[in-house]
């Protein structure tokens, strides 16, 4: 029996989906175990496994919050990432605008120098790092971890960003709007940015991402547990001997993805918006 | 009361002379209209006049006030761009109050003139819209609103009409027309159609390479052209154009003097086909092309390359047949070795 056109093209939608599905797989198996061995017990995660707890074990999660500081570390790392989302936007937009559309000698040469930075492994610029934030007493403070994305590597990947998004802007918007009266800091703003929200949502994710995963830099400049962030929070889940409370650290990690997920759908619906909005002409 | 002056107006982008000596006296009130090939540099003069580009020598007046330092938004003017140049992110309404809100006009004023501006363009019932959502027409006119909101002395438009479609560019050139009738501003123009140009104009700028070549009101430059260019450029089809060499004898014998000329042009419409004796010049058509309301055909004339006969009627001629041409004197142009025109004496009072 031959299918009429819309049977075909259900049946071809299914096959996609169902194949989709399968390689989704490897992808959430991960995530799904991680929360569910957050619900299990320190001795049923190492026993028969099974991906639906046989017991619900909700005190993980109040274990937690007793075990150290962690409300306030998650508050830190929520409040370092946004503070580096926000810098990073505002100076890589600015910087990013400055190398895309203003004529200044040595505007080549300094953009070949910004990216020779992306070159350098943060590894290698650790030690120089370190005695300049000793140097500026800010040791075991945040500072450093807001200071190093921003105007680091990452910073420069932005502006990067953002440059080739502004180059790509019409022109003749910008010369609207210096007839109708816009200075230069005017055009980026109430021009170039709105019309950037695409690009301003990509970084803003990755920035977001990049913050909260920092390890190294938390590592280094970091001593006091208050002070701490969710990736070192989370590696001092263990038991006096060292060896890592699992169920604990499984359901803290749980918790941790939170933020991500939802500045993730936040930013998804952005440019997801900006991109209807951008056709500047038919 | 609004003169526009340029005098000796010269740009360079680098060592590239783009502009070269500009002197140009725009009346108040007046529609000129920039034509010239696509490189000329219309539109760098354009936007020298409207502040987006710096100008490296020359002087530029608006009125009484000499601007060449003054800043694009401050020296009273409103551009209309080729693009539009609307702002994606803002509705027609946002777009047409932008610059009177950067302004700090109050938003009850801002709301009353974007209102009238969109009663004169019949945009009214399209200001909650964004630019996406208009048909290429409409953006246009929303972009000519944001001009006019703004009450500017002088309208500088950057060929407005040519991403529109052949039937809306008529329409929107008429717009335009009633436009600058009603509000009697000040405008330049760019185009490089120069239908569009004759229609719209009181007076055409020619320009090549950054130069003028002639100023002139539509029926001028068409009438009397001072140069082979402007001949050519002006008129459609085209001016033929041919050594007086190779038509001389004929031109001669039907009594025309040419005296110091070595280039003759005549325009397709204004040669005639006719009988054998009264016939000026003969030829044989290689091409007739069907044009609807007649043929345009090709003709080889002896010793001269093909000239264009515009011919009207049904019973054009077919190719091989042979055609004899006829003109009057006074539609006889002739340019000496340099390309300028001969001016003889008017033949006719
Ligand atoms: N920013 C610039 N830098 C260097 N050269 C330029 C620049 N802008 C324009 N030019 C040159 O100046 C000349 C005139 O350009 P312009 O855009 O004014 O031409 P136009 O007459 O408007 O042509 P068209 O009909 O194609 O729009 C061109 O040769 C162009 O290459
Ligand atoms: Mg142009």
């Amino acid at each position: 029996m031959a299918l009429s056109q819309p049977q075909l093209a259900t049946v071809k939608r299914t096959c996609w989906m169902l194949s989709l599905v399968v390689v989704a797989i490897p992808f959430l198996f991960p995530f799904l175990w991680m929360i569910s061995s957050g619900f299990k017990g320190p001795t049923e995660i190492f026993g028969e496994p099974t991906l639906i707890p046989r017991t619900w074990r909700w005190q993980n999660f109040v274990e937690v919050f007793d075990y150290q500081p962690f409300a306030r570390q998650y508050f830190n790392s929520i409040y370092i990432a946004c503070a580096v989302t926000v810098l990073t936007l505002l100076l890589s937009s600015l910087a990013g605008y400055a190398l895309a559309r203003m004529r200044f000698a040595g505007a080549a040469l300094l953009m070949v120098f910004l990216m020779s930075a992306l070159m350098v492994p943060e590894e290698v610029t650790i030690v120089p790092n370190f005695f300049l934030m000793k140097w500026l007493g800010v040791m075991d403070t945040h500072v450093p971890l807001i200071l190093l994305p921003v105007f680091g590597p990452h910073g420069v990947m932005a502006t990067f960003l953002m440059r080739q998004y502004f180059v790509a802007l019409p022109k003749e918007l910008e010369d609207a709007g210096k007839m109708d009266g816009l200075s230069r800091v005017g055009i980026w703003w109430k021009i170039a940015l709105p019309m950037s929200r695409p690009a301003l949502a990509a970084v803003a994710i990755i920035t977001f991402l990049f913050s909260w995963n920092l390890f190294l830099e938390p590592l280094v400049f970091l001593s006091s547990l208050e002070n701490f962030t969710l990736p070192l929070a989370l590696s001092n889940f263990t038991d006096p001997y060292g060896a890592p409370l699992w169920h604990l650290q499984l359901a803290a990690t749980s918790l941790a993805v939170v933020p991500i997920l939802i500045v993730y759908l936040i930013a998804q619906r952005q440019i997801i918006e900006s991109f209807a909005m951008s056709g500047v002409k038919g | 009361m609004t003169r526009l002056t340029v005098r000796n107006l010269t740009k360079s982008f680098g060592k590239i002379e783009v502009i070269r000596g500009i002197d140009l006296d725009v009346a108040d009130g007046e529609f000129v209209v920039f034509v010239g090939p696509s490189g000329c540099g219309k539109s760098t003069l354009l936007r020298m006049i409207s502040g987006l580009e710096t100008i490296s020598g020359g002087e530029l007046w608006i009125g009484d006030r000499k601007v060449n330092e003054v800043q694009a938004a401050k020296r009273g003017l409103a551009m209309v761009f080729q693009s539009y140049a609307l702002y994606p992110h803002l509705t027609v309404r946002q777009n047409m109050g932008f610059g009177l809100k950067v302004r700090k006009e109050s938003p009850d004023e801002i709301e009353r003139r974007v209102n009238e501006a969109a009663r004169t363009l019949q945009l009214d019932k399209l200001l909650d819209r964004y630019p996406r959502e208009l048909s290429g027409g409409q953006r246009q006119r929303v972009a000519i609103g944001r001009a006019i909101v703004g009450d500017p002395q002088v309208f500088l438009f950057d060929e407005p009409l040519s991403n529109l479609d052949a039937e809306l560019r008529v329409h929107m050139r008429a717009e335009i027309a009633a436009l600058h009738r009603r509000l009697g501003n000040t405008t330049i123009y760019v185009t490089h159609d120069q239908i569009e140009a004759m229609t719209l104009a009181d007076r055409i700028v020619v320009l090549r390479d950054g130069r003028i070549e002639q100023v002139g009101s539509p029926k001028e430059l068409y009438a009397r052209p001072d140069n082979v260019f402007v001949a050519q450029f002006i008129g459609s089809p085209k001016m033929n154009v041919c050594p007086v060499e190779a038509i001389r004898s004929p031109l001669q014998r039907a009594g025309f003097s040419t005296g110091g000329a070595t280039q003759a042009g005549l325009r397709p419409e204004h040669l005639r086909i006719v009988d054998e004796a009264e016939g000026i010049l003969c030829g044989r058509v290689s091409i007739s092309e069907y044009t609807g309301g007649g043929a345009l055909l090709h003709v080889e004339l002896e010793g001269a390359p093909v000239f264009l006969v515009e011919n009207s009627g049904d019973d054009a001629p077919q190719p091989g047949d042979i055609v004899h041409l006829a003109f009057s004197g006074s539609d006889l142009h002739l340019f000496d070795a340099e390309g300028r025109a001969c001016h003889r004496e008017p033949e006719l009072a």
